[in-house]
């Protein structure tokens, strides 16, 4: 499609909801809108994008797995939305920090986090950052550890299974590891706290996308080499997997009045995944692996960084990414209940509850099942999503 | 030359004066004058307001923002959530103290504003600048004040001893180099901002029921040798009760609806100790996308605005006769 003027708006991430709303009501506005989290609430205001995703998978190869499922209903059978790329969640660690407690390739383990970290805060009086807080890296960072020892919200039926003993075992852990190795600033934690603590030497260890190291290498090049990247920690069930970090997803909403042009726009974005992976500094990765070749392939970016990394293999780690990354809604699908619970900060709340002491794990376990039923009964009742096979 | 009158020229005559004698008419021109503000009211607030009265008695979703049926189920499910009870609890709470605190503080700042001082004028434009700030930038510059680890206010209390510095320093406070203001004490640092916005405001307007006290009044307190407090608090506090109501219902106004401060420093607090029906409602009805429940959130605002409107509005009628 030639002669195809695209203009873009860029709004604040926080005013996308809000003004996606507006025009939803208004039946007038963008055709296509870019989310950073799976926005499956919006379905039936949306297209149906399964003709599009097909069409990628036909032209660009084999997808990775995440991103279908960030973006497929299995109850509706739809796609509501078109994902082009999306950011691996790794470990952030200060390299000199660890090496100094005997961790020199940094913890593998959740147990080691515990052990190493609490030597850190007592020995060079440096706390660590897992976020529990209303915001998007908290409600990341705490899946990582639910998902470590076996708990998930729901099962891959979307069914609430948040109040279970694996679950228990996680807020145990957690607030050994609140009261071991954290402040209460991790209670005010905010996107930017990630980046401006690790670069500051004010934290041992975060769960964060490749950012605050970039940030680093901008301001000062010691402070970047000393930044070490991890694969997700294994938990007491050997189970390291995290959550995308974030994951742009695009949707056409029904008032669209360029639907054909918004749909070849998506797939011309795709087909140049390549500049888009380079240009974000790595910081994106594509949705189909086999367009950017150089990213992986032996000797290629992620092997010999081009925006300077020391060692130039840093970013190595990231090479099994795909392996170790999921979606939030883990094993399931990212549901419109997910959504919603995401939102509303309900593992985060859940996880801080137990750190400062409020309830006891089995209490706090409870109290956010209390709080998902009647979420999932809506959206059910909705016909967005399924539950109870 | 003698001047005749057309059919036409007599029709334009006539118009003329039926125009002049409608601009005469105080009915018409009340009416007139009325309208842009009535118009105002009904387009941005009656109308946004029954569209949010319908929606929270609906099940409408930010994807299907239709009103098929009326029921009270979604009220049921909020009444149910304790999220919602905690923020409804919030709103009053938070109000009523910052309200209460900023009556007096702005009585007091007042008061010495009323007073001649070298640089008067200057420390009435500080006093004023928080009012002319834009509130996203207040709250942006209160969160890097409130900061866990950067805190200007955690440094001067570690200069003068009493936050404890890393290592080697026990504070009279804590022992921790930092007060971790909104992970710790986020209720008392929101409504301390709340207050911070809300003075100015305040300040302005009971100066100006300050001024309006006669000076004869103050006088005659003065010859007959009444003491500050006693001239304060029968003869000022008195005059300047309607204002004083004024400054509170505005304050009410503007803090129990208030999200941006909670939005951009704590989106409710990891335990909601600061969540709000306002933050609340955003996050349920936009965010989560549960457009009725968001609704049903936010109706629950009204009846406690409308009556403090009432109440407040009624006293000051009464304060006003006598």
């Amino acid at each position: 499609m030639v002669g195809v003027n695209v203009s873009v708006d860029h709004v604040n991430l926080a005013d996308i909801p809000g003004s996606a709303a507006a025009e939803i009501a208004a039946g007038e506005g963008h055709d296509l809108i870019e989310y950073l989290s799976p926005p499956s609430h919006l379905a039936p205001a949306v297209m149906d994008l399964t003709d599009v995703n097909e069409e990628a998978d036909r032209r660009f190869g084999t997808r990775v797995e995440l991103t279908r499922r960030s973006t497929y209903n299995p109850t509706t059978n739809k796609y509501f939305g078109y994902c082009h790329s999306w950011v691996p969640d790794p470990a952030n660690y200060r390299r000199s920090m660890w090496a100094s407690v005997g961790y020199e390739n940094g913890p593998a383990t959740w147990a080691d986090l515990l052990e190493g970290g609490t030597r850190i805060r007592n020995e060079q009086g440096i706390q660590m950052g897992l976020g529990m807080s209303n915001e998007l890296d908290s409600n990341l960072a705490v899946r990582a550890v639910l998902w470590a020892f076996g708990g998930t919200e729901q099962d891959e039926n979307e069914n609430i299974t948040i109040n279970s003993p694996e679950t228990i075992a996680a807020l145990e852990y957690m607030k050994n590891l609140y009261d071991s190795c954290m402040t209460p600033e991790v209670f005010s934690w905010t996107a930017a706290s990630n980046n401006q603590l690790l670069v500051a030497g004010q934290a041992s260890y975060i769960l964060n996308s490749i950012s605050a190291y970039r940030t680093a290498a901008e301001i000062d090049y010691n402070i970047a080499d000393d930044i070490g990247f991890g694969s997700p920690l294994l938990g007491p069930t050997g189970i390291g997997v995290v959550s995308e970090h974030v994951i742009p997803i695009y949707i056409i909403p029904n008032h669209a009045r360029n639907p054909d042009a918004a749909k070849e726009f998506l797939l011309h974005l795709t087909a140049n995944s390549d500049s888009l992976v380079f240009n974000s500094k790595l910081y994106n990765f594509p949705t189909y692996f086999d367009l950017v070749p150089e990213l992986t392939r032996d000797g290629g970016w992620l092997d010999l960084d081009p925006f300077g990394g020391r060692p130039v293999d840093k970013l190595a780690v990231l090479r099994n990414a795909p392996e170790w990354s999921t979606v939030i809604g883990h094993p399931g699908p990212a549901n419109p209940a997910i959504g919603e619970v995401f939102n509303t900060f309900i593992l985060p709340q859940m996880f801080a509850a137990v750190a400062r002491g409020e309830m006891t794990p089995d209490q706090a376990a409870a109290d956010a099942e209390a709080k998902m039923i009647p979420i999932f009964e809506r959206w059910k009742a909705e016909g967005l999503m399924g539950g109870g096979a | 030359m003698v001047t005749t009158s057309t059919p036409l020229t007599r029709s334009m005559q006539r118009r003329q004066s039926r125009m002049l004698k409608l601009l005469d008419s105080e009915r018409f021109l009340a009416s007139a004058m009325l309208l842009p503000a009535v118009a105002y009211i009904v387009l941005l607030v009656g109308i946004p307001l029954v569209t949010a009265i319908l929606f929270s008695f609906s099940d409408a979703t930010m994807a299907s923002p239709e009103i098929d049926g009326l029921n009270f189920d979604t009220f049921i499910t909020v009444l149910n959530d304790p999220v919602f009870r905690r923020s409804l609890g919030n709103s009053i709470g938070f109000t009523v103290i910052s309200q209460a605190s900023m009556v007096v503080l702005g009585n007091v700042l007042a008061l010495a504003l009323m007073k001649n001082f070298p640089g008067k004028w200057f420390v009435r434009l500080l006093i004023l600048l928080p009012w002319a700030t834009p509130i996203a930038i207040g709250a942006i510059g209160w969160l890097w004040i409130y900061d866990s680890v950067y805190s200007p206010i955690d440094w001067i209390f570690r200069q003068v001893g009493l936050l404890g510095i890393q290592g080697d320093h026990v504070g009279l406070i804590s022992r921790a180099p930092n007060m971790y203001w909104l992970g710790q004490y986020g209720p008392f640092s929101v409504i301390l901002v709340q207050i911070w916005r809300m003075l100015p405001m305040s300040t302005v307007i009971l100066m100006a029921g300050l001024s309006s006290i006669p000076q004869d009044v103050k006088d005659a307190a003065e010859v007959d040798g009444v003491g500050f407090w006693r001239t304060y608090f029968q003869v000022t506090v008195p005059l300047i009760r309607p204002i004083i109501l004024v400054a509170f219902l505005f304050g009410v106004i503007f803090t129990f609806t208030d999200m941006t401060i909670i939005h951009v420093l704590t989106r409710g607090g990891s335990d909601n100790s600061t969540q709000v029906l306002a933050s609340y409602a955003y996050y349920k009805g936009i965010d989560g996308g549960n457009l009725s429940q968001g609704a049903a959130i936010a109706v629950f605002m009204l009846p406690v605005l409308l009556g403090l409107a009432m109440i407040l509005l009624r006293i000051a009628r009464r304060s006003e006769v006598r």
